[in-house]
Order: structure tokens, then sequence, then C-alpha cells
């Protein structure tokens, strides 16, 4: 009983070790349906859609949650995939709220549910150039609801501007910080440029 | 030693199996994750912008942007509203229904303020509720509603400010270095982490003392560097914080506000002493006393009172639109409102009108006679923070301050007045370091 006890606790342990290696497959909850084409979008509908995802975490090249409100696997090392953890990247997050097509020639809408698992086409840096039939530059002091600004290493949301001059921004921050609204100063930043989607209808 | 016996090496082997089994099986448990469906939040959020100085005979239209769950069809909310409005801030609300427009891009939901209400001499205050009518759901903003309404006042014969066309790249150079550290995490170096794909962060915030004693917050590091002329010293917290901004308060105690909306008050040493949680979701600045200027109410709150944390409620009932009895509007990219109370009425204001876009307002703190301001003038590819000392007449001083920063900050973290001086928070690939520029301000 002592010898099966004790192999019991290593047995245990090496489980954990194979588990921390294969990492966490929050993807296992995830769908590959197909997009819903739309033919409306409103800047407040996109609203609700990034706002639910708040709190639903951060995965470098991710783009699946679900409306619990907690990060299932948060603090991930940065900048793996393989990590497989709930929520969307920066990048990722925008390509979802902004209803675009995985082909970047169509600027059609298509509407992806939280749990669908899909990226997208774009980095930062592609949103930030413009690139993709739905995207455009639009000047920094234009931007408005829903708009973006990007760099190139992040691209942000605009969910509302404010009173002292910057702006709530909704996006997919970090993995410690995970996705949320934070108020922020990109639209002043060079870093940053204005970037904007087509087909709003409201 | 023992030889095994066959029994013995039998059970370790079924041990072993069964924790191999047993531990997957966990695992597998706690991966499948808490929520496999997609299932609708119950969530509501609402957006506005108040007008907080407003012109005579201006219109003022009061719009106000409604968040639901998201619709499985893909439509905006199917919403509702009431805003209550009086004259003056005292005496009851007047109640009137939100109209609902076609376009969303400066909120859904609107409202026009009558004239009379409009062009009362004490302003007018007001707040507004509104509804998912698909589950009931209500949400109030500002947040304290009747108990601490968001407050409009006119601005009183203001002193005209044009900035005309803003001359880029010809920065003023500091007038002294108050702290340096290179990045690493030892003695007086503060840290770095990130990368050229994620972009780098490093210290976070910073504060001055009325004696000059800078504060860092050494995010990466989790510390306060705190360099006291020449003595310096490392204030561990225990815990890292990632774009978190900081106050130092009187009784040598810290406030560190994080991502997370959480605020934590720290004695001299270190040691933690309280935790508490903002009322609204989202913050922009932190100040002392534990003030934060938060959203989506766009009202200072005071997190803490008497060294003790306030519940939400109670930071929402104390919310209050002015700040260093500084009011501040940046009405769009081309005009900024200022006025100075007294009381709670304004003695002087300002308009200030730029042909290039102004972005945030740093800072806009009295300072002896004057208001100090700091916010920053933009284009798609430039920036640079312009300083303005307005004084009775406008513009006392003026001088423009290099934005560059190798590292991201907290939002409004990047000035501090103090000391008779504006110090400046900013990193290279270097280190940090926190410069500091002489103001011509009597004190």
């Amino acid at each position: 009983m002592r010898a099966f006890v004790a192999m019991l606790g290593i047995g245990l342990t090496l489980s954990a070790v194979s588990g921390a290696q294969a990492y966490h497959r929050f993807w296992a909850n995830c769908n590959y349906d197909a997009a819903t084409f739309m033919t409306t979008m409103t800047r407040d509908a996109a609203q609700d859609y990034a706002n639910a995802a708040r709190y639903e975490g951060y995965q470098w090249g991710g783009g699946c949650w679900n409306y619990d409100d907690v990060d299932s696997y948060p603090n991930d090392p940065p900048e793996q995939t393989g990590t497989h953890g709930e929520g969307g990247d920066c990048s990722g997050l925008t390509f979802k709220t902004w209803r675009e097509s995985t082909d970047g020639s169509r600027d059609g809408r298509y509407y992806w549910r939280a749990l669908r698992n899909v990226h997208g086409p774009y980095t930062a840096a592609d949103f930030r150039a413009g690139y993709g039939a739905p995207n455009h530059t639009v000047a920094k002091s234009t931007a408005g609801v829903m708009d973006a600004f990007a760099s190139s290493t992040h691209i942000g949301m605009v969910f509302v501007r404010s009173l002292y001059g910057g702006d709530q921004i909704v996006e997919a921050k970090c993995e410690a910080c995970g996705t949320n609204i934070f108020y922020r100063t990109y639209r002043s930043d060079s870093a940053y440029g204005g970037v904007g989607r087509w087909g709003w209808t409201g | 030693m023992r030889r095994p016996r066959f029994r013995s090496l039998a059970g370790g082997a079924a041990g072993i199996a069964a924790g191999v089994i047993g531990g997957v099986v966990l695992t597998s448990a706690s991966t499948a994750g808490p929520t496999p469906v997609a299932a609708a939040p119950a969530l509501i959020d609402a957006t506005h912008v108040p007008p907080v100085l407003t012109a005579r005979g201006e219109p003022i239209r009061l719009r106000f942007g409604l968040v639901c769950a998201p619709r499985e069809d893909g439509l905006p909310c199917d919403g509702s509203g009431t805003v209550f409005v009086r004259a003056g801030q005292t005496g009851p609300f007047q109640q009137y229904p939100l109209r609902r427009g076609d376009e969303s891009k400066d909120g859904r939901y609107f409202f026009d303020v009558p004239a009379a209400v409009a062009g009362s001499p004490d302003g007018f205050s007001y707040y507004a509720v509104l509804r998912d009518d698909a589950t009931g759901a209500a949400v109030s903003i500002p947040s304290g509603g009747a108990d601490a309404p968001q407050v409009s006042r006119p601005l009183l014969d203001p002193v005209t400010v044009e900035l005309g066309n803003y001359s880029f790249g010809d920065p003023r150079p500091p007038n002294g270095r108050a702290a340096q550290a290179s990045w690493g995490s030892g003695p007086e170096e503060v840290g770095l982490a990130g990368s050229r794909e994620l972009g780098f962060s490093g210290p976070s915030s910073f504060d001055v003392e009325p004696d000059g004693a800078v504060d860092l917050l050494d995010s990466v590091n989790g510390r306060i560097e705190r360099w006291n002329h020449a003595y310096h010293e490392d204030i561990p917290l225990g815990r890292t914080a990632d774009l978190a901004d900081v106050a130092a308060e009187p009784d040598g105690s810290f406030d560190v506000l994080d991502a997370h909306d959480t605020l934590r008050r720290y004695g001299a040493d270190g040691s933690e002493r309280w935790v508490q949680k903002l009322a609204d979701r989202t913050w922009a600045k932190l100040d002392r006393g534990a003030e934060v200027l938060q959203e989506p109410s766009e009202q200072w709150m005071p997190a803490a009172e008497n060294g003790a944390p306030l519940t939400r409620a109670e930071q929402r009932r104390a919310a209050h639109t002015a700040h260093h009895a500084v009011l501040v509007d940046r009405v769009s990219d081309g005009e900024l409102r200022l006025a100075q109370l007294r009381g709670n009425a304004p003695v002087r204001s300002w308009r200030i009108t730029s042909a290039t876009p102004l972005g945030e307002v740093q800072l806009a703190e009295p300072v002896g006679n004057d208001v100090v301001v700091v916010t920053r003038a933009y284009t798609d590819d430039r920036d640079e923070f312009v300083v303005l000392v307005l004084g009775d007449h406008g513009v006392a001083e003026r001088f423009s301050v290099a934005s560059d920063s190798w590292t991201e900050t907290a939002p409004l973290a990047r000035f501090r007045l103090a000391h008779g001086g504006l110090y400046r928070l900013r990193t290279t690939p270097a280190g940090a370091f926190v410069d500091r520029f002489e103001l011509e301000v009597p004190q």
C-alpha cells in the first residue's frame, strides 16, 4: 500500500508534466463554422461584440472565446500560438469585430460568432497600412467609434472618445492585461496611424 | 537494503498507472474550460462625452451610446433611455425620453437640451438611464446617477488663446535631470519587458513629492524606486504593475492603480495596506488622495477617504467633474476649454483653439495665480507636448516638450507638477529618465 501511495504521487506528477507540455486546448471548445453573411453592420453592434470579449483573455494568433468573463488560461508565455488559450490577439479581435472575410479581396460583412476560431489574414502592421479590401487608412483626428489606431505591433479600436482628449480603446492588449477597454493616447502618438473599415451601415 | 517483493512492485506499478490516469482525467477536466458554449452574457454599458463647458448660445445635444450583449442577428441593441435634467445643481430633475437616431458614430441616443436650461447662468446638471428593452437591463450614466450627476457650466467671458499652426521640431531642453536609471533589475536600474514584436514596457508612471523626491514605478521589477536628492532606495511591492499608475501620498504611502482596475495602497516600506476595485470599468489617471478619473462616467472619483478605501457605491456618490478646481473639456481636435473654479463657481476660463489637432490633456493644475496645462499637438506622423501657462490675460508662458518615449506608460502619466517645476518621464534604449522644466511662475 505504501508503494502504491508513493507511486500514485509520482504518477500524478508525471501527468502534470505532460499536461503542461501539451498546453491548453481551450481551442478544443472552439468551432470552425462558416461565417454568416450580413447586409448590415453598425458601429454600436460592433461595440456590443467587442465589449462582450472583455475579460476573456488574450491569445497570440488567437480568435476564439466564450462569454463567461474569465480568461480560462491567463499568463501564457507571450508570442506563442501553440498555447491555444482563450481570447483573440489585437488583430484577431479587430478582424472578427469588423466582420471581415478570410479572403482579403472580399469586402462583405461576415459575422463570426465568439467560439468560431478565426484570426484572419491581417497583422497589426497590415491594418496600419490599410491592406485588404475592407480596410483603409483614415486621418487620426477624424477617427470615431469603432475606427482603430494601429502601429507596427498593435491595433486597438475606438470604443468612444473621452473628455480629456484620449480615447477609450477596446483591445486585446497582452497576456497579462487581456482584452478590455483601456484609456489610451494612441490618437496623438505618432507610432500609431488611423485605420477604418468600409461598409458601416449606421 | 531490503530486496523488493513482488507485491511491492505490483503496488508501485498500479500506483503509477492510477496516478497518471487520475492526473490525465483531472487535467482533461480542468482544460475543458469552464463554459463550452458561448452563452449570451447579460451585460450592458453606456458611453457619453459630457459637454462640461459650454459657450454662450451654443445648442447642446447630449449623445449617448448603448452597449448590450451581442445579438444573434448581429444588429444593435433594441434600446431606449431617459435623461434627467435640471437647471443649476439643485432641485428636482425633469425627465425626457432619449430619441433614437439612425447613426451610432457619435452615440445613437440623443436629447437636445432646452435653450432655457442650456442657457442657465448656473449651467445645468443631468444623468441618463439607458435600457436594453430585450432584457430589461439598465445602466445609469454617470454611474452615480442623481447622487452625482454630470455638471455642465457656461464659459463666462473666456480668455481666447489661438495657437494657430503648430511648429514641430523645436522642443525645449529640460533644465535638469531629477532621476535616471539604466535598464536592469539591480539597484538604481529599472525593468524592461517585451519585444520588438510586442512593443516594450518599462516604468509606467512616476510621482514627485513636495520636497522634490522622485518616485518611479518600476513596473517590471514590481517596486518603487525613490530618489531623495543624493539618497536612493528600492521599495519592493511584491508584484509587477504593467501599465499601472502611481501616486505618492503625503504620509509616505503609495497608491498603485493597475490595468485590472484595482487600486492598492502600500505603506512607505512597500507593505500592502488595502486593495479596492474602482467603481467604473475604465480609468484614465490616478492622482493624490486616491482620486481617479474614471470612465464611462468621465468624473473624478475618490477611491479612499481618511486613509481607508471607499466602496464602489461610495466612489460613485462622491464623483465630481473638477480636479484641482480646474475643469477640462477637450471639445474637439481644434478646441480645448478650461475653467478655474472657486468653490463651486467658475472664476476664470480659457478657450484655446488650434489649427493643428490637439490630443489628450496630460495635466491641468493651478500653480500660484496661473494654471499649467500640458496637452499634445499631433498630425498623422508627428507629435509634441505643448506646455501652456495660462493667466488672466492669456498665455503667460508657452513651450514644447519632446514626446517620444521608447516604452509605453500609463496614459496620463508622462508629467507631474511639483516643487515649483514640471517633471517629465521619458525612456530611451539606454534607460528611463525624469527631467525637470522650470516654470516662470511666481509661487
